[in-house]
């Protein structure tokens, strides 16, 4: 069936341009009638598709001599569907083919849609289903939070696991989130460390103060130095956290290396100042911005995970505080897990300051005593005489861990009012462990656990005590085991009488998977358990109240991921030297924050779909606004902002897009169009024949990727697909890798943008292009609404999918209705 | 090219529920301790890059015998005549960045489901074969990260990827740090307590599946599946629990990234192999290799994008030549370690293949891939040309089922292969 299943898919992807958007195109062509005589279908197909799609010679893998006439399973169902798309946007017969008279082509494309409804109106119930679901390693991290109640800021149960495989880009599909021996070993271990964490210490932890006012030892490669010139009286940052080698990006305090004893808040208050940051050079040259207070972050480091100077897997930014010039005391509260230590970073600081010290004294001779040579006298000249921006930290005191409750809220979830009890005692009767272990995996299974699976899990903590742990401690193995039943790691679909409809609490937790990639809250489950949940008006008023919740953040971006790739935005790391903007003013980060909060916006004041192809408005911070060439928000975080040069608003001026469809180097028009037929417009173009032969770039020549591709589309096999790829791509070669206008190749040759779409309609580039989608609209409510249908459930759309994903792109009045839609649907609420 | 092969999936979900080779544990016994007249065990390295090899500077002029060290295979010269080369050998695959995965499989993972041994990598079948004999099956040393996911050269039968390795410290601390006697008690009553925790999820799982429809039920397999995997290896873990770490010969050191670490990394491969900790190893040049470490300023994988210029194709051609010298230094390595009781090195017990799922990364092709076997009892000394007519071609895969022959493992067919690899003889 899978195989099956995928088959559709795709090709059901590549049928999926609109009918409707450009039904009314031919059936408005006024021209007479040439020729009366009604036609099959099949005489259509004979007079002009044949001569091509034959079983000799099979264009573009359709041969369409075998057609029957009528649809007669799911396989002739795609081909029709196809047939008919390619007829309403009038992209085949190709245009160097015998053309059909517009009435043949308006009565084939009404005998084709009567077909196609009527099959639909007939065919058996579907076939298509979700298989066994398993939860991702997203939706683990996000479910063991909310139901542990755990902190997950720094703390990620799902960090070892293998990562999940997607299929187009989605991370939740059923069919391919296979569990094996490698991720079951690990979901023991994050069983393991999470109920630990939930439930240890069962004493409270005493609150320390730590203070560090002297001996701030620096980076080893400036350790030295820093010694001579200020005896290690104050912490020095310099670089930001993006330099390739950074010397000074991060300042640990080593004293504390160990860090905290426990899990929890620690307030930490230090004196620091901004110094220089009015410095005597030239402001381009140095690159920090005076008119702009410095900015200290803090982000945890652990030892063991290397070098605490240096980048970590796990640095989450803490806290941020703007600078005064003059040192001043600052306090604030952070969330530190056990072992981790605070460490200091300069978020607009200085760029590759380990080039920079030789630059600045060759710049400015004058300004230093001696001719310093090599590294190290660079490097002292530099730090000792300059005047280079930097922070300065002298004192430091951390106090906690702070607890604002006690028991913790794991705690009393684990064992209700029991806690303090057992703390003392370790004592808990078998009928006390069996209504905890009652409680919690009903949670954990979203749904009421059975008596059976209760029993299992006494008979293992049975186990534990007869080879002598606690009471308490075999309780929490009994947990643990929770957590790695099948009950708990794959969603039971379970359905509710005929029809596959999915029965109540299976409608909790898939509506919870989609719109938070967690699991069901109590008023969920508690409507589920009431019978409430199938209604229309509850589904929707509970969709609006949890896209309401911070917690569909996670939809947001999980289905950005799956939609537009942005999971691959970094993967190809932009060049260093060309775009060092990129990794100083962590760009990638602000880069998705613009499509995410663009995003937010739209679903929260149900704006129309239309803003994703092109809008007067979006969301950036002042790099991005520097990034675009427009003016930036005063404050230093993101901020709506009109736009009045249409070279930038909808998806495709975003910079997210722009750099995810490019390799961080240069662009290609081939890869940037079918990024916009896969995920943009959602009608994938094949991949190339088996014989092409491959293009071998050659960049030295004078000649531009234009009119490098003109050469393959000169040959038919390949202008097939590139006449629909390349037109899409060269509308986007004014933005370069990192999404920023250009009217100029780097080798001076101008940008040409402009194209011609498969059905003729040109444009001069972006903003003419976008011009000609917007009346498309249609096509991209469709690929969405396919999309999302797909996210939402955790499988491939297939052919049969088609009039539910219809429904949905016509009945959704903007972006969160086009969610409610999804919620709304039968597809949704069944299997 | 290869045969069409007929996806039968719900055939093979059903055997592979039942069929799954678990390590033979009862099998394993210490046959080597016992007897002296037992030849030393076959181990395999197979490492592999994420961007091939540049053409230009990789193939030699000639063939057979004769051929000439071209600049990517001259760090080789002092193993010249213990290696074979081998021209237009690939799997037939396309998808450029997408297909360097399939390296050691020879099938995309897309499609792993729907063969025959679940596009399971080379290095994995091997390990199957080693069983619990060594307390490593195998050792994967990679990332997670790099382009599109890195090289992914390792795959179980189920169509996973083998977490890799990330470092050298990681995988000294497996070979190497033992648990002391307090610390084992509490390891002896994690595998029990895990034990405990398989039969009651099993149980659950068994409930479960009444529940579930047939394609569920498949799925569901995987779990079971898992189940039955995960409890073998906690007796292999217990087992080896009993026996001792061998005495690290060097020290503990940090992660530096791995153009810096891949010296470290293979010493550490060596050792693993010296100590019988493990037959396989795989290792992934991808992820953290970073050029800057070798004072290049531009990235790698945009100068293996070389645009036929210049002066980028020579710094690829640097970069590419570091690897080379590396996997050279570590033939050193093995070639100066003798096996006990046998005349040999290292080396002749040793497979050390080196190559990549990538052709030619500047036009993103996967065919004509970059392949040299090392060592392992073979006839080498050769550049084995193979056929280069399309319909003529010999699927990289026939050299996989030589290589699992040599092994030791009784098999006539890997992922498509159509046999052995003809031209490649035993010494």
């Amino acid at each position: 069936m899978k195989l099956l299943t995928v088959n559709l898919g795709i090709r059901l992807s590549l049928a999926a341009f609109l009918t409707s958007a450009f039904g009314s195109f031919a059936l408005c062509d006024e021209s007479k009638p040439e020729r009366t005589k009604a036609q099959s279908v099949q005489d259509f197909l004979n007079d002009y598709c044949v001569d091509c799609h034959n079983a000799d010679d099979v264009k573009g893998n359709r041969s369409f001599e075998a057609i029957a006439g009528e649809i007669t399973d799911e396989e002739s169902l795609v081909d029709y569907q196809d047939i008919l798309d390619q007829l309403n946007l009038s992209e085949m017969p190709p245009s160097d083919a015998e053309q059909p008279s517009s009435f043949d082509r308006m009565q084939a494309i009404e005998l084709l849609t009567r077909q196609i409804e009527q099959f639909h109106a007939h065919r058996k119930p579907i076939s298509t289903q979700t298989v066994l679901r398993r939860i991702n390693a997203r939706e683990y991290r996000n479910t063991i939070r909310d139901l542990l109640k755990l902190d997950t800021t720094i703390f990620d149960p799902a960090q070892d696991f293998p990562r999940d495989q997607t299929s187009e880009h989605l991370d939740n599909n059923a069919e391919w989130l296979v569990t094996s021996s490698h991720l079951l070993e690990r979901y023991l271990l994050a069983a393991d460390l999470a109920i630990s964490k939930a439930l240890l210490p069962l004493e409270k932890p005493i609150e320390q103060t730590w203070k560090f006012t002297k001996n701030f030892r620096q980076q080893p490669e400036i350790d030295n130095v820093h010694g001579k010139f200020n005896r290690y009286e104050h912490m020095t940052l310099y670089d930001v956290v993006g330099a390739d080698k950074p010397e000074g990006a991060y300042g640990p305090i080593l004293a504390f290396a160990d860090g905290v004893p426990h899990d929890g808040v620690y307030e930490i208050r230090l004196r620091a100042e901004a110094v220089n940051r009015s410095h005597p050079y030239d402001e381009a040259f140095i690159g920090t911005d005076r008119e702009r207070p410095f900015r200290l972050g803090i982000v945890p480091g652990e030892q063991t995970a290397g070098e605490l100077h240096l980048p970590q897997p796990i640095e989450p930014l803490l806290a941020e505080i703007e600078l005064a010039d003059e040192p001043t005391w600052y306090t604030v509260r952070v969330r530190l897990d056990k072992g981790y230590t605070p460490r200091f970073t300069f978020r607009n600081g200085l760029m590759d300051v380990r080039d920079l010290w030789g630059k600045l004294v060759k710049k400015y001779p004058e300004q230093f005593d001696r001719n310093p040579k090599g590294i190290v006298e660079v490097r002292r000249a530099a730090i000792v005489d300059g005047k280079l921006p930097q922070i300065r930290i002298h004192e430091i005191e951390i106090t906690g861990p702070i607890f604002d409750r006690w028991p913790t809220a794991s705690q009393e979830l684990l064992l209700g009012d029991d806690f303090s009890r057992v703390a003392q005692s370790g004592l808990l009767s078998t009928d006390e462990m069996r209504s905890h272990v009652q409680r919690f995996a009903s949670l954990a299974y979203r749904r009421p656990a059975t008596d059976s699976e209760i029993e299992k899990v006494m008979r293992l903590i049975a186990v534990r005590l007869t080879s002598g742990r606690s009471p308490v401690e075999a309780l929490a193995d009994g947990f643990k085991t929770v957590l790695c039943s099948p009950n708990f790691l794959y969603l039971g679909e379970n359905t509710a009488g005929v029809g596959g409809e999915l029965d109540q609490y299976a409608l909790a937790s898939r509506l919870s998977y989609f719109l938070w990639s967690s699991m069901p809250d109590q008023e969920l489950i508690h409507l589920a358990q009431q019978g409430r949940l199938a209604d229309d008006a509850e589904l929707t008023r509970q969709t609006q109240r949890m896209l309401s919740d911070s917690r569909s953040d996670a939809m947001i971006d999980g289905f950005l991921d799956s939609w537009l790739a942005l999971r691959q935005l970094g993967s190809a790391p932009p060049d260093r030297d060309k775009f060092t903007d990129y990794y100083r003013h962590d760009l990638a980060a602000a880069m998705r924050e613009e499509t995410d909060l663009f995003f937010r916006h739209l679903v929260d004041e149900n704006l129309s779909l239309e803003n994703f192809i092109d809008s007067n408005f979006s969301f950036v911070n002042r790099p991005l606004a520097n990034l675009y060439g427009i003016d930036a928000p005063a404050g230093p975080g993101f901020a709506k902002v009109q736009l009045n040069d249409r070279r930038r608003g909808g998806l495709l001026g975003q910079a997210s897009v722009l750099t995810v469809s490019a390799n961080g180097f240069d662009t290609s028009p081939v890869v940037r169009g079918v990024w916009m037929l896969e995920n943009f417009l959602g009608t994938p173009p094949s991949p190339p024949p088996p014989d092409v032969e491959p293009l071998d770039p050659d960049t030295r020549g004078a000649k531009t990727i234009r009119e490098q591709l003109a050469m393959h589309r000169n040959v038919s096999t390949c202008n097939e697909c590139h006449r629909k790829i390349d037109p899409l791509g060269f509308a986007l070669e004014n933005y370069d890798p990192i999404g920023r206008w250009r009217d100029r190749y780097v080798r001076s040759a101008k940008i040409d943008s402009s194209g011609e779409l498969p059905d003729g309609e040109s444009f001069t580039g972006i903003q003419d292009l976008k011009k000609i989608m917007l009346k498309r609209e249609p096509q991209f409510a469709r690929a969405m609404a396919e999309k999302m249908l797909a996210y939402a459930t955790g499988r491939m759309m297939a052919t049969t999918d088609r009039p539910a994903i219809d429904k949905i792109a016509s009945s959704a009045n903007g972006t969160r209705e086009l969610i409610e839609q999804v919620v709304l649907s039968e597809t949704f609420r069944s299997k | 090219m290869f045969p069409r092969f007929q996806p039968r999936r719900r055939s093979f979900l059903k055997a592979a529920g039942i069929s799954i080779a678990l390590p033979a544990l009862e099998s394993a016994s210490s046959a080597r301790a016992s007897e002296k007249q037992v030849p030393p065990p076959k181990r395999m390295v197979c490492v592999g890059n994420e961007f091939g090899m540049y053409p230009g500077a990789f193939w030699p002029e000639e063939d057979g015998r004769e051929f000439a060290l071209s600049p990517l295979l001259e760090p080789l010269g002092k193993h010249r005549d213990n290696l074979t080369v081998f021209s237009h050998l690939d799997h037939g695959l396309k998808g450029g960045h997408f297909a360097v995965h399939t390296f050691l499989t020879g099938v995309k993972a897309v499609e792993a489901s729907s063969m025959r041994d679940g596009g399971i990598s080379l290095d994995q079948r091997a390990a199957e074969h080693v069983g619990s004999q060594t307390r490593f099956p195998s050792l994967t040393v990679g990332s997670e990260n790099g382009l599109h996911g890195g090289c992914r050269m390792s795959w179980t039968r189920s169509g996973t990827r083998v977490p890799p390795i990330e470092g050298p410290r990681e995988l000294f601390r497996m070979l190497f740090a033992d648990t002391d006697a307090a610390s084992r008690d509490r390891v002896f009553d994690r595998l029990d307590l895990q034990g405990s925790i398989l039969d009651s999820i099993r149980s659950d799982a068994n409930d479960l599946a009444r529940l579930l429809n047939e394609s569920d039920k498949h799925k569901l397999d995987e779990f079971l599946t898992s189940v039955r995997e995960v409890e073998s290896k906690l007796a292999l873990d217990r087992r080896w629990q009993r026996v001792a770490k061998p005495k690290p010969p060097i020290d503990e050191s940090d992660d530096l990234g791995l153009t810096r670490d891949l010296p470290k990394i293979y010493d550490l491969i060596a050792l693993a192999l010296q100590t019988d900790s493990t037959r396989v190893a795989t290792l992934e040049v991808g992820g953290s290799f970073a050029a800057s470490d070798l004072g290049i300023k531009q990235g790698y994988h945009g100068l293996s994008h070389h645009g036929q210029v210049q002066s980028n194709i020579d710094l690829l051609v640097q970069i590419e030549h570091y690897q080379v010298e590396q996997f050279s230094r570590f033939l050193d390595k093995l070639s100066s370690i003798r096996e006990p009781e046998s005349d040999g090195t290292l080396l002749s017990n040793t497979m050390a293949l080196f190559g990549s799922g990538m052709g030619n990364a500047n036009s993103h092709t996967n065919s004509d891939l970059p392949i040299v076997l090392a060592g392992g009892g073979f006839a080498h000394g050769q550049l084995l040309e193979l056929p280069e007519q399309k319909n003529r071609r010999i699927p990289l895969s026939n050299l996989f089922v030589s290589m699992l022959q040599q092994f030791g493992v009784e098999t006539d067919s890997f992922g498509k292969s159509t046999g052995t690899l003809t031209g490649l003889e035993m010494a």
